[in-house]
C-alpha cells in the first residue's frame, strides 16, 4: 500500500430513519431522533408483532413507483441529492468517464419472495413472471447508471454488511487509477423478509432500541436507506468549480476467513483494513477525530471491534451511529460515511445514543454527548458475514 | 491507463464439483455442509493455484475477487422454503447464513488461508468483467500481489421451470437454454508482473453500459448469467493466439485483449 491523493467529495445524498438528507439525518443524530417502528406494513412475519426496526418513514417514499423497490428508490433519491448538492447535472459530464458502484445486500440477491412463494403454492401468476423478469433486468449500479445516462463502468458490490464502505474504497480506487474522473458510488437496502427473520433467528436481534458498546447491549436493529457520495478527480473539480464536501483519502480491505457470521475476535483482518487505509493516507491514529464504528450493539461485533481500535486508533473517540439508523446493511458504509462527513463539517460528534453503561471486557466508552473535534480526518468501518472487513479514511471539507 | 495482467492458473468446471477432486486439496469432510456454488469455486480455485504452483497454506499476499452472477440461490431458496413450509419462527438460521453473497468469499478466504482483501460482484451477465477490473484494482494499487479471481453460477428452479415452458420469457435476460441449466464455475490466478507460470497476458479489461439491451452475441453455452462470460472467456484462451473479444449483454459491454504469453 502507497499513499495516494485524497479524492474530492463533490456532493452527498442520504435517506434512512433519521432525516431524508445528509444535514437532517445529521441534526437528528445530534438529538437521538429517529423512526423506530414495527415493520408491519412491510413484511409478513410473525415476528412483526415483536421486532421494532428503523425505517424510513413512509412519508419519504410516498410517491415511490411501484415498479421500483425501496432500494432502488432510496438510492435513487440519494443520487440526486448528491448531484444537486454537487451543483452538477449530469448530462454536463462526460458520460464515459463516470462509473457507478452501489453497495447492496437484499436487492442484489433473489428477492422475489412473495412470487417465489406463489410458485411453492402452485398459484404463480404472469405477474409473478413479471416480477421475476423486473429482478432479471435491474442490476442494481447498471440500472442507476441508466437513470443518469452513463455508460462507463459499473460494479454492484455485495460483500454484505460491509458492501457500501468497499463501494466508496473501490470508486476511490477508480479515480486513482484514472478508470473515472468521476463516479457515483454508495450504498443502498431496504427492511425486507429474508433478514428480518434471518438475523432474528441467528438471536442477534433485540426488541429493544440497539446500545452500541454497551455492557447491557443484547443485539442489533436493522434498518433500511441508501446514501451516495459523488467522487471526482482534480481535473473534473477545477473544470465545473465543484464545491468539496469533502475527501476519501485511504481505503483499506481485508477478509478474516474465520467464520460465516462472527468476526475474528482478535480482528486481524480489521486491523489490517484500518491500517491500509491509514497507510494511504498518510496518517496516524494522532490525526484522526472519531471513528464512527459498525457498532452493531452484537456481542462479538462490539467486543472484536474495540480489539481493533485499541490496536489501530488508541484513544480515538468512538461514536456508534447505528443507535439512531439501525443497521442498514449494505447501505450502512455508505450512510455512515456521509454521518461521519457531516460531523467532520459540523466540528462536532454526536452522542451514542443508548449507551448507558461501560462494559469492562472493552474498556472502551464511546461518545455519551456531544463531543466538539478540531482534527480533520475520520475513519469509517465495516465488518460482513463471511468476514470481509473494510475502512475508510475521511476528511472534512476544509482538510486541505 | 493500461496496465497489463497475467494470468498464471486457470480452471474452469461446468455441471457440480466431483467429491473425489477434492482429495489433493483439502479434507473434503470439511464441506460437508457447504453449497454447491461455493464447492464448484472452491475447486476451482484449488486446481487454478495448484497451476500457478501456489499451495493452499501460502497466501501471504492475496486477494480475492469474487463474482456471483444471481448469488447463493441454493441456501437462498432453502432459507425462503424453510419460512414458507415451517413458519418463520422455524426458518433455518444456517440457510440464511449462507444465503450472502460472501459465503463463498469466506470459504475461499477460510480453505485457502487468503487474508488479502476481497470484493464480491452481484450484477447477473456483467459479474465477470467487473470482478477482472477488480482485480486489477487491487494490484494497481498494490492492495496485493496475486488476485485469485473465481466466478461461480448457481441455478435456479423458478427460473428454470419458467424457461422450460417458454424458452423466451425471459428474453434477453435469460439464455434460450439447449439442455438443463448447469452449474458453472471457474478461476483464475492473476498478478501484475508474470511469474514462471504465466500462460496469457491481458492488455485491456473494460465493462460499459449501453442502453441497447439485446443480447448481440449467440449463445453458445445453455447457461445463464455470468456463467456464460466465463466459459467465453476460457474458449478465447484455448485457442492460444491473440484475442480481441467483445460481448454484448443485456446492456453491457465487456471487452478483453489478450494474448499467449511469451516467455523473452
Amino acid at each position: 500500500m502507497k499513499l495516494s491523493s485524497p479524492v474530492s467529495v463533490v456532493g452527498t445524498g442520504c435517506i434512512c430513519a433519521c432525516g431524508n438528507t445528509p444535514q437532517q439525518s445529521f441534526a437528528n443524530a445530534l438529538t437521538g431522533q429517529s423512526y423506530f417502528a414495527l415493520p408491519t406494513q412491510r413484511v409478513e412475519s410473525t415476528y412483526t408483532a415483536k421486532y421494532p426496526v428503523f425505517l424510513v418513514p413512509p412519508s419519504d417514499y410516498a410517491d415511490k413507483p411501484a415498479s421500483l423497490t425501496h432500494s432502488q428508490f432510496f438510492m435513487l433519491q440519494a443520487a440526486k441529492q448528491a448531484f444537486l448538492q454537487a451543483g452538477i447535472s449530469p448530462q454536463q459530464l462526460d458520460a464515459s468517464r463516470v462509473g457507478v458502484i452501489v453497495g447492496a445486500s437484499v436487492h442484489p440477491s433473489f428477492h422475489c419472495f412473495f412470487s417465489y412463494k406463489h410458485w411453492k403454492n402452485h398459484s404463480f401468476t404472469a405477474q409473478d413472471t413479471q416480477e421475476i423478469k423486473k429482478y432479471l433486468a435491474t442490476p442494481l449500479a447498471q440500472w442507476l447508471s441508466a437513470q443518469f445516462g452513463f455508460t462507463g463502468p459499473f460494479q454492484t458490490v455485495v460483500t454484505a454488511c460491509a458492501s457500501g464502505t468497499d463501494a466508496i474504497g473501490m470508486a476511490k480506487n477508480w479515480i486513482d487509477t484514472g478508470l473515472c474522473d468521476v463516479v457515483l458510488c454508495g450504498g443502498t437496502d431496504e427492511v425486507s423478509e429474508s433478514p428480518y427473520d434471518g438475523f432474528i433467528r441467528l438471536l442477534v436481534s433485540t426488541p429493544e432500541k440497539c446500545r452500541p458498546f454497551c455492557k447491557t447491549r443484547n443485539g442489533i436493529n436493522l434498518g433500511e436507506g441508501a446514501a451516495a457520495l459523488l467522487l471526482a478527480n482534480k481535473k473534473t473539480v477545477q473544470k465545473f468549480s465543484l464545491s468539496c464536501q469533502g475527501y476519501v483519502l485511504g481505503y483499506g480491505n481485508a477478509c478474516d476467513g474465520f467464520h460465516p457470521t462472527a468476526p475474528d475476535p482478535q480482528a486481524v483482518g480489521l486491523q489490517k483494513a484500518l491500517s491500509f487505509a491509514l497507510q494511504e493516507a498518510g496518517l496516524t491514529s494522532q490525526d484522526i477525530a472519531f471513528v464512527n464504528a459498525h457498532g452493531t450493539a452484537s456481542q462479538a461485533n462490539d467486543s472484536a471491534e474495540s480489539v481493533a481500535f485499541h490496536a489501530q486508533l488508541p484513544g480515538v473517540p468512538v461514536w456508534g451511529s447505528k443507535s439512531v439508523t439501525g443497521h442498514t446493511l449494505g447501505a450502512a458504509g455508505a450512510v455512515e460515511a456521509v454521518l461521519t462527513l457531516q460531523a467532520l463539517n459540523n466540528r462536532l460528534v454526536p452522542a451514542t445514543a443508548g449507551f448507558t453503561e461501560p462494559d469492562e471486557q472493552l474498556n472502551l466508552i464511546p461518545t455519551t454527548k456531544p463531543l466538539p473535534i478540531t482534527k480533520k480526518f475520520a475513519v469509517s468501518d465495516s465488518l460482513a458475514f463471511g468476514g470481509c472487513n473494510a475502512a475508510v479514511v475521511l476528511g472534512a471539507c476544509d482538510a486541505f | 491507463m493500461p496496465f497489463d495482467l497475467f494470468i498464471n492458473g486457470q480452471s474452469c468446471l461446468t455441471g457440480d464439483a466431483p467429491v473425489e477432486d477434492f482429495a489433493p486439496f483439502l479434507d473434503v469432510r470439511k464441506l460437508r455442509r457447504a453449497q454447491a456454488v461455493s464447492k464448484n469455486a472452491l475447486l476451482c480455485a484449488c486446481k487454478a493455484l495448484a497451476q500457478a504452483q501456489l499451495t493452499p497454506q501460502a497466501q501471504t499476499d492475496m486477494g480475492i475477487s469474487l463474482a456471483l452472477g444471481a448469488g447463493a440461490l441454493e441456501s437462498t431458496l432453502k432459507f425462503i422454503d424453510t419460512i414458507v413450509e415451517d413458519g418463520d419462527e422455524l426458518s433455518s438460521p444456517t440457510a440464511f447464513a449462507s444465503s450472502v453473497h460472501n459465503s463463498t468469499a469466506l470459504m475461499l478466504s477460510m480453505f485457502l488461508h487468503i487474508h488479502g482483501p476481497c470484493i464480491v460482484t452481484g450484477q447477473f451477465d456483467s459479474s465477470f468483467a467487473a470482478a477482472l477490473l477488480s482485480a486489477q484494482q487491487f494490484l494497481q494499487k498494490n492492495m496485493c500481489e496475486q488476485v485469485l479471481v473465481v466466478i461461480s453460477e448457481d441455478i435456479n428452479p423458478l427460473v428454470e421451470q419458467c424457461v422450460q415452458q417458454d424458452a423466451h420469457v425471459f428474453d434477453p435476460f435469460i439464455y434460450q437454454p439447449q439442455s438443463a441449466f448447469q452449474r458453472v464455475a471457474g478461476a483464475f490466478v492473476i498478478s501484475a508482473k508474470p511469474t514462471e507460470k504465466t500462460s496469457h497476458i491481458l492488455r485491456q479489461v473494460s465493462l460499459s453500459r449501453t442502453d441497447d439491451i439485446s443480447t448481440q452475441s449467440q449463445p453458445q453455452f445453455p447457461v445463464s448469467s455470468c456463467a456464460h462470460s466465463v466459459l467465453l472467456f476460457e474458449e478465447r484462451l484455448k485457442t492460444n493466439s491473440p484475442f480481441v473479444w467483445r460481448e454484448q449483454f443485456a446492456g453491457s459491454i465487456l471487452e478483453i485483449t489478450g494474448e499467449p504469453y511469451v516467455f523473452s
